[in-house]
């Protein structure tokens, strides 16, 4: 097990580094830095002069070994828009979204697995419809428009709940349904499905013929198996709940990393928007490293492989 | 009646189990009755496709999504379980009655531990501490042959050779030591030279412990030997049921025979020795099927063989439905 964790592990950082160099040339494709470090009607000489000062002017690849040298040993620049050095703001705004993205996460989880299970349980029923059509409403939904209908809701006609901002917990209400009902309805099918091909399976009759009640037939020996995959989508869906949590973080003017790469991508601050993508890179990794773990855990046949 | 009485465990009256199919209604058992009394083995033989399967999990309230059983009275211990609800079932099932499959390597859990899915039975029924279930765990896979069993409980289906889980899932079976057994053909997916052992080793539990069993398996050998009864099952109907000894020695059904007489040695059979091939083909049991359904295959057949045939019964017991009265 042990020699799994580190072999993926491994693994884990190539992805990373791999997405860092891909993001760093892009970024620079997309404008350009001395340009933005100069600002608003800056001077032809100017901008010239700022491009030798920051070595702008050299190869590509060598800018992005020495950036990627220097982020490794912790100096990550200073942003051009805040003036504050990137770690800090970083380090300010990333309890934020890993908050949200586990609330929203727990939350998708929270409404998917047992809508599924009901689902599988009463196949083909009233029960297994409404499901479904709870399922395709929140597909079908735009991001921004639930947000909005969330607000409207809530926060203009009940008034329950803040509008921005993120000085509370009740700021994150909204959010967390809005970035988990997002990613919930993919859960809840693959719950269904895994159940309703588990529910058939020959260890399930087994189970029943030894007088055990339908809540542990279902939760204890079919749940288990068909969250096997759930869990492997969980990876996947959490790299979408990261890209979600730009939209939802920046609708809401909750300040995390995704509001962070809104700011710098409209201030073209560059420093930020490269630690910014590193750092979702490297989250985005390491969670797909926990759910394959997770995974061999889950299914004790994995582990041996 | 017989059935009141209580040596007899398992009497079943008038089961019929239906298959709702895309080509129409199946009917997979067609009204059978027989009885199980404690102690006794029963052997249910016929070929692939009669019923025997279906029979067993109506008996058991485990048949698959689409099937419905029906019956006049399913009584175990006296008891009527075609009116019992879930929870009574539930308390009888792995507790006073239990079954075995016959693909061992499907049957466990691939997500928990042999130890973890031996003792939940008896956890549930014996309201037992782990520890106690664990020693009973030890204790009856030791029974079943399984080698260093404490190690064996932290194991996984998947580190499990064919064999080895069916004896696991007999030592399952027996935890909380039941009066009725069901086997449904639990060697027919091992390989030939674990058949025997497996069988063998049903057969002396069961002398052993005192179980009712009923047994279903291909194997006419066997039969001979472990069998105290045998039922002959043909397109759902039992054609014909009756003492081991009786039905190997003077076969009344045409049926019967040739099963038995596709075996070298006639009568008498040898270990091993499997089901005979009559040819022809099963009926479709879709619809209604008028008349006797060997019909089409029997070398007796006649006229009279259109109509349903009668049930005749000789006073050893032996009990055929044709309409002969002794098979020439
Ligand atoms: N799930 C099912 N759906 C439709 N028909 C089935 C199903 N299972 C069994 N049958 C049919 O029911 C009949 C009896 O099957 P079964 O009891 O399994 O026979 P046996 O165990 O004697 O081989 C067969 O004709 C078979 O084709
Ligand atoms: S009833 Fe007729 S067809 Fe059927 S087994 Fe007897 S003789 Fe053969
Ligand atoms: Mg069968």
């Amino acid at each position: 097990m042990i020699g799994y964790v580190l072999k993926r592990l491994g693994l884990a950082l190539l992805v990373a580094l791999a997405v860092s160099a891909i993001a760093f040339f892009l970024l620079r494709l997309s404008g350009d830095a001395a340009t933005a470090i100069a600002g608003e009607g800056a001077r032809q000489e100017d901008i010239e002069l700022i491009r030798k000062t920051y070595g702008l002017d050299r190869p590509l690849v060598v800018q992005y070994v020495e950036w990627l040298w220097q982020t490794l040993r912790g100096d990550f620049g200073t942003s051009l828009y805040f003036k504050t050095p990137v770690s800090a703001l970083v380090l300010d705004k990333l309890p934020t979204t890993i908050v949200l993205g586990l609330t929203s996460l727990g939350f998708a989880l929270l409404v998917s697995i047992p809508l599924g299970v009901l689902a599988a349980v009463y196949a083909n029923s009233w029960i297994d419809r409404l499901a479904l059509a709870i399922a395709v409403v929140g597909q079908a939904l735009p991001n921004f428009f639930f947000a909005l209908i969330l607000v409207m809701f809530f926060s203009i006609t009940l008034r329950w709940l803040p509008v921005s901002g993120s000085d509370s917990w009740a700021h994150f209400v909204m959010p967390t349904i809005a970035l988990g009902y997002y990613v919930a309805p993919a859960f809840m099918r693959l719950v269904r499905a895994g159940m309703i091909e588990v529910l058939s399976a020959d260890y399930i009759r087994t189970a029943r013929a030894k007088g055990l009640p339908a809540r542990s037939v279902i939760f204890k020996h079919a749940l288990r198996n068909a969250l096997v995959p759930v869990v492997a989508l969980t990876a996947v869906q959490l790299g979408f709940l990261l890209g979600g949590s730009v939209v939802v973080e920046t609708i809401f003017a909750l300040d995390g990393l995704g509001y962070l790469a809104y700011q710098s991508i409209t201030y073209k601050d560059f420093p930020v928007m490269q630690v910014v993508v590193l750092l979702l890179s490297v989250l985005y990794v390491l969670l797909t490293l926990l759910a394959d773990v997770a995974n061999a855990w889950l299914d004790p046949r994995i582990r041996v492989a | 009646m017989s059935s009141l009485q209580n040596d007899v465990i398992l009497a079943v009256d008038g089961l019929s189990v239906d298959i709702a199919t895309q080509r129409g209604t199946l009917h997979a058992v067609r009204d059978i009755s027989f009885e199980v009394k404690r102690g006794e083995t029963l052997c249910l033989v016929g070929e692939s496709g009669c019923g025997k399967s279906m029979t067993s999990l109506a008996i058991m309230d485990l048949l698959p999504k689409g099937a419905t059983r029906r019956a006049r009275r399913l009584a175990f211990a006296g008891e009527d379980l075609s009116r019992a609800g879930a929870r009574r079932i539930n308390a009888l099932r792995g507790d006073r009655m239990a079954m075995i499959f016959q693909e061992p390597m499907t049957a466990l859990n691939p997500a928990y531990t042999i130890g973890n899915q031996l003792v939940e039975a008896y956890r549930l029924h014996r309201k037992a501490s782990e520890a106690e279930a664990r020693e009973r765990a030890v204790h009856l896979l030791g029974k079943v042959g399984i080698a260093s069993a404490g190690e064996r409980l932290g194991q996984y289906p998947h580190q499990l050779s064919g064999g080895l889980r069916q004896r696991v899932m007999i030592a399952m079976a027996l935890m909380c030591g039941p009066d009725l057994l069901i086997a449904d053909e639990p060697t027919t997916a091992l390989d030939v030279t674990i058949q025997a052992q497996i069988l063998r080793l049903l057969a002396d539990l069961q002398r052993e412990l005192g179980i009712a069993m009923v047994l279903i398996t291909h194997d006419l050998g066997v039969v001979a030997r472990i069998a105290d009864r045998v039922a002959v099952m043909y397109a759902g109907q039992i054609v014909e049921e009756g003492p081991t000894a009786a039905l190997f020695g003077n076969p009344r059904h045409p049926y019967t025979r040739g099963l038995i007489d596709c075996i070298p040695v006639p009568g008498r059979t040898q270990p091993g020795g499997k089901l005979g091939v009559i040819p022809g083909v099963v009926p479709s049991l879709v619809g209604d099927v008028r008349g006797c359904s060997f019909r089409d295959r029997c070398a007796f057949a006649r006229e009279a063989c259109a109509a349903a045939p009668p049930v005749h019964r000789a006073p050893d017991g032996q009990s055929w439905r044709c309409i002969l009265e002794n098979a020439a």
